[in-house]
């Protein structure tokens, strides 16, 4: 290693920690006392350190509020998602990408052209249809349309094309049926990008904003987003700043921690799905 | 083996294909196809969100009205009215075929910046005459804020992310714990984002102000300030997705071969003159990408608006996304909204097909 490299790591150490300053001062505050951040925010070292230390925000979230709910709600309607994506996706993938059957390159086009839809061009008719079906405050309202995205079936598509096709033929000679080939050769197969896939979809779930705040407009059928939204607009008067510091970093922690643990899927899936989309 | 012969039923491929892409179909039927074709249909009405609640026949079909009364005005006329743009418009056009000639630019580039310099000419010179006044007072100029959002933050975190993945590029631990530190906040939610920047931009409990006031500056009213307002939100989105541009450059940056490096090297060309005429001219179809994939997804902006400034001050930070949220959900007014959003579709069609073609080249 030369020199110019230790002074390279050096220079970009100092934004590095300028980035997770302002992540870093949530978690400090969040720890601290709201009395005390009713008066100052910069008790120690512009608050970024803990002192005077309190856990009584966290503990104060679980004896009151709604947000161990709203957390529950997340975690219904993400790991719902990301199953029925999942199902949707691999089948429909396997089947665009390995069948052949009459219409097929159409049909194709046909599913994958729904990638330019961008979720605000059909959000207000969304509304008005799950209203006519009486199904807005309702899980099935938050998780069904994302199992529409094309998304999935785009991913699950291009993996099942790169899959060499004497495995099939071997297995059709055999005299297994299509179906047999899917659920047993090609989905145990898929399972990397199947795990790119449901970390993408959850992301997306635990972090959707637009479509639960027209869909869920009762308290409990919040999802975190949705409910941190709601209380950060009053922060400094009803909750406590501290309080709504730790609502933040409890809403954060499980896509954080699902980074830190699957960095490499999480990089893949982000740079699949191109954006937050 | 044996045993997946014994469970074998007798199916065509037609048949297990139509049933495995039965359950796909039936959602993406439902959920996308045809609520894209009744948002248009919604657009051709009078609808009123609560009448037609109570009521489904109070709605009334008035055609086109709707993109006239969101988009139109009475004596609208064209000249050259805003000069700053029109000219710029103009140099715009200039420069592409400048660039072009000297072969700086790819003809793809050449032709984009040459269409939106001709479209910076022609939009903004449309103005109401005199009697004349816009239909919708606040449509245009909602665009017009929503595409300097996206003015703004696209190359900032364009250029940012250009720079760190090309001193991120490397296999060691150090740089594999930086890239990780600058991709963090990219996980983050929206209100998350929002809520750790609004009171790190506020005046009284701020960080910000709290470094500046330690400092003997005077703090700045960020979210509340005309002229910063729009610049704070910038900054957060800056913040919140530079991680998945330098990923997206780094995945480009690993495509460039060492060899044409070592030649460079050869010429004497290292560092920074390495990064512009090796990396930067090699990189030029990635750039492209990161900044159409960066257009799609800064147009979309509603979060950072509607949760840090609602908008304001004064209007001066809502964006289109927001607009139509509040025309159809706050003022019930679903025909104009859906009109809106189909303006919206055909921006956001527009850029997925230039990346549609983008990713094609590349191929």
């Amino acid at each position: 290693m030369t020199r110019s490299y230790y002074w390279l790591i050096l220079g970009l150490s100092i934004p590095a920690f300028l980035w997770l300053l302002p992540t870093l001062w949530m978690v400090s505050l969040s720890f601290q006392p709201n009395e005390v951040l009713a008066r100052t925010t910069s008790s120690t070292f512009f608050g970024l350190v803990p002192l005077p230390f309190t856990a009584e925000n966290y503990s104060a979230l679980f004896a009151f509020g709604q947000t161990p709910w709203w957390f529950l709600n997340s975690l219904i309607v993400s790991v719902g998602m990301t199953l029925g994506v999942l199902a949707v996706s691999t089948t429909a993938g396997y089947a665009l990408a390995r069948l052949d059957f009459p219409f097929k390159t159409p049909l194709t086009i046909i599913c994958l052209i729904g990638l330019m839809v961008p979720e605000q061009a059909v959000f207000i008719p969304l509304y008005t249809m799950f209203a006519d079906f009486g199904w807005h405050n309702s899980y099935h309202a938050l998780i069904l349309p994302r199992m529409a995205v094309p998304i999935g079936v785009f991913l699950m598509l291009q993996f099942f094309r790169a899959i060499p096709k004497d495995i099939e033929e071997a297995a059709r000679l055999d005299g297994v049926g299509w179906l047999q080939i899917f659920w047993y050769i090609m989905l145990p197969l898929a399972r990397p990008a199947m795990m790119t896939l449901a970390i993408l979809t959850f992301l997306y779930a635990w972090n959707d904003y637009l479509w639960p705040l027209v869909s869920a407009q009762q308290r409990e059928y919040f999802t975190i987003t949705l409910g941190l939204a709601s209380i950060q607009s009053n922060f400094a008067q009803s909750e406590g700043l501290g309080r709504v510091m730790a609502s933040g970093v409890i809403a954060s922690l499980p896509v954080v921690i699902l980074f830190l643990i699957f960095q490499r899927y999480v990089v893949q899936a982000m740079t699949a799905g191109g954006s937050k989309g | 083996m044996q045993d997946l012969k014994a469970s074998k039923k007798r199916m065509s491929q037609t048949q297990a294909a139509w049933l495995l892409l039965a359950p796909f179909l039936l959602t993406y039927g439902l959920f996308l196809v045809y609520p894209f074709f009744r948002g248009f249909w919604i657009s051709l009405h009078d609808w009123n969100l609560l009448a037609v609640a109570f009521n489904p026949d109070a709605k009334e079909f008035i055609g086109l009205r709707n993109y006239e009364r969101v988009m139109w005005g009475r004596n609208i006329e064209w000249g050259f009215a805003s000069p700053f743009w029109q000219g710029l418009g103009v140099l715009g056009l200039a420069a592409s075929a400048y660039l072009r000639r000297v072969d700086r630019l790819s003809r793809f580039n050449a032709i984009a910046l040459g269409v939106a310099s001709l479209l910076l000419v022609v939009l903004p010179g449309f103005h109401p005459g005199e009697e004349g006044r816009w239909y919708d007072r606040r449509f245009w100029p909602t665009v017009g804020n929503t595409l300097l959002f996206v003015a703004l933050a696209v190359p900032g975190v364009t250029i940012s992310a250009l720079f760190l993945a090309a001193a991120l590029n490397g296999e060691t631990r150090a740089m594999g714990v930086l890239r990780t530190l600058f991709f963090l906040s990219q996980v983050l939610s929206v209100t998350v984002v929002t809520l750790i920047w609004q009171i790190m931009f506020s005046p009284r409990q701020g960080l910000i102000a709290n470094i500046t006031e330690t400092f003997g500056g005077i703090p700045i009213n960020w979210l509340t300030d005309e002229q910063f307002a729009m610049a704070a939100i910038v900054i957060a989105t800056i913040w919140w997705s530079l991680g998945i541009a330098m990923i997206l450059f780094l995945a480009g940056l690993q495509d460039i071969s060492k060899d044409i490096y070592e030649a460079a090297a050869l010429d004497n060309a290292k560092g920074v003159k390495a990064f512009w005429f090796v990396t930067l001219p090699n990189l030029q179809r990635t750039i492209t990408l990161v900044v159409v994939l960066q257009i799609i997804l800064h147009f979309q902006v509603f979060g950072q608006s509607h949760l840090m400034t609602q908008g304001g001050p004064n209007d001066t930070t809502q964006v289109l996304v927001r607009y139509i949220y509040q025309t159809g959900f706050r003022d019930s007014e679903l025909g104009r909204a859906s009109a809106m959003a189909v303006f919206l579709f055909v921006i956001m069609g527009t850029f997925s097909v230039i990346q549609f073609i983008i990713g094609r080249e590349k191929e």
